[in-house]
């Protein structure tokens, strides 16, 4: 009899824990997807959110817009760093900017209507 | 048992408090970006932090709707039917019309640009256009081919030069015309209209409840009203040396409800025989003004911040600090031709560490 009630008290410690473990993942996993997790690089093109990528991917990839797929943005994505490598826009300020990679900086080639952007998503 | 049991307790405390500070700024508001490019030749980007994406979309709407009706009445590129705008006050202005009938956007914009050109000493005159147009084309030209890009010739500038008093553009407020006495007079607004429209936009946002946003029409930053988080919002200004990564800006400020408009040589520019020329122009010297690589201004006002940040470039140093000085509420940073920094008496209480 004793013994039984100890084997039950055991048991009922076993579910105890494990239904606070269970808690505590999920509080975890809520925890973990409601941080930042880290930045992310979004290309738009005249205003529509077309791609987005980690800033920690490394990448090289062409961005194309105009009519006929004519003018071509390649952005670089490495060392958590984004910046444009190359244009076939007239003014070439794209090219000429710095690389980004705090949340809220952006590159923006006026001519072809692109903004690369930073943001922190959740 | 026991102590295990109480560990994990603690443990489950500690993820869980972890979890409430985890999304302690981001209760209800989320933060949204638009951006455009339909207005005023350049990229708007409008910031806001509303409940839901419906919520900014709706505001959103507005905002550029306005944007895109100042923007109609103020280009000087475009004619558009049934509007009498910038356009076509330069283009009927050939001897042979009377006055024009335009908005009264129009005929307060106008007005604020006198103000302006009284205010800064001549150094901002939208008067300019004749001369603009010329550096505007060879410019463009210039982009087109840079093989063989071409500087202005003199003659054709100072000819230009003879065609800007700006007291030949005679406005009649209770009219609400305008009327240019000189037919070869135009004018370029491109240094005030930008920075007025935003600010009446961001006039009507206030009086309409649409707080805590952050409009950039091109570098014209205006902040309007409080942000819904509590925060104020941080901006840097770039540094113009912009080959120096280690730096990329070089003041970074904390505002609410101001605006900062920073006018730079180092951007918009096109090269001749290995030299730069940007876009501002000294109406002495009818060439790129050398004195700075750029100037930013401070104050509530992106009208007056828009308009002084270019005057300013125009101006010897001193001369402009002692401008900015008599000016109440108002600040500015010079970045001189070789990289220093001057500032205005108040402007560094705004700065703030990145």
């Amino acid at each position: 009899m004793l013994k039984s009630n100890k084997i039950k008290k055991v048991r009922n410690d076993i579910i105890l824990v494990a239904i606070i473990l269970s808690l505590s993942l999920i509080g975890f996993l809520i925890f973990k997807l409601t941080m930042k997790d880290g930045n992310h690089i979004s290309v738009s093109i005249n205003g529509k959110e077309k791609y987005s990528y980690s800033l920690s991917d490394s990448i090289e990839t062409d961005i194309i817009t105009g009519e006929n797929g004519e003018n071509t943005n390649t952005l670089v994505i490495k060392d958590c760093k984004a910046y444009i490598k190359s244009a076939t826009c007239p003014d070439k300020i794209c090219v000429g900017h710095r690389p980004i990679s705090k949340d809220g900086e952006t590159i923006v080639c006026l001519p072809h209507k692109i903004v690369i952007s930073v943001t922190e998503e959740k | 048992m026991k102590k295990i049991i109480s560990l994990i307790i603690v443990v489950c405390i500690f993820v869980i408090s972890l979890n409430f500070t985890g999304c302690k700024n981001q209760v209800n508001y989320e933060k949204f970006t638009d951006y455009s490019f339909e207005y005023f030749d350049t990229v708007t980007t409008i910031i806001g932090y509303e409940n839901s994406k419906s919520d900014f979309d709706k505001n959103c709407d507005k905002i550029k709707s306005l944007l895109e009706e100042y923007h109609k009445l103020y280009t000087i590129y475009n004619r558009y039917d049934g509007i009498n705008n910038l356009c076509l006050i330069n283009s009927v202005n050939d001897g042979k019309h009377s006055e024009l009938t335009v908005d009264n956007k129009i005929i307060d914009m106008l007005s604020f640009a006198k103000e302006i050109y009284t205010l800064s000493d001549g150094r901002l005159n939208i008067a300019m256009g004749s001369v603009l147009s010329i550096w505007h084309n060879y410019r463009q030209d210039g982009l087109d081919n840079p093989e063989n890009a071409e500087l202005p010739k003199y003659d054709d500038l100072k000819e230009a030069y003879k065609h800007t008093d700006i007291n030949n553009l005679i406005i009649n407020e209770n009219k609400s015309t305008v009327y240019i006495s000189d037919p070869k007079m135009k004018l370029d607004v491109g240094a005030v209209a930008k920075g007025y429209a935003v600010e009446q936009i961001a006039q009507y946002m206030k009086k309409n409840g649409m707080d805590g946003y952050l409009l950039n029409v091109g570098g014209n930053v205006r902040s309007v009203g409080h942000r819904r988080d509590g925060e104020k919002w941080k901006v840097g200004i770039e540094n113009p040396d912009t080959e120096n990564i280690e730096k990329p800006y070089i003041e970074y400020l904390e505002i609410e409800d101001m605006s900062l408009v920073t006018s730079g040589s180092y951007q918009r520019f096109y090269t001749v025989n290995g030299k730069n020329y940007h876009h501002i122009i000294d109406p002495e010297t009818l060439m790129p003004s050398d004195r700075y690589l750029s100037i930013s201004v401070l104050c509530e006002s992106s009208a007056y911040a828009d308009a002084l940040s270019t005057a300013l470039f125009s101006m010897e140093y001193e001369k402009g600090y002692k401008l900015i000085e008599s000016l109440e509420n108002v600040e500015a940073m010079w970045v001189i031709t070789d990289g220093q920094q001057k500032y205005s008496s108040k402007f560094k209480d705004f700065c703030t560490e990145k």
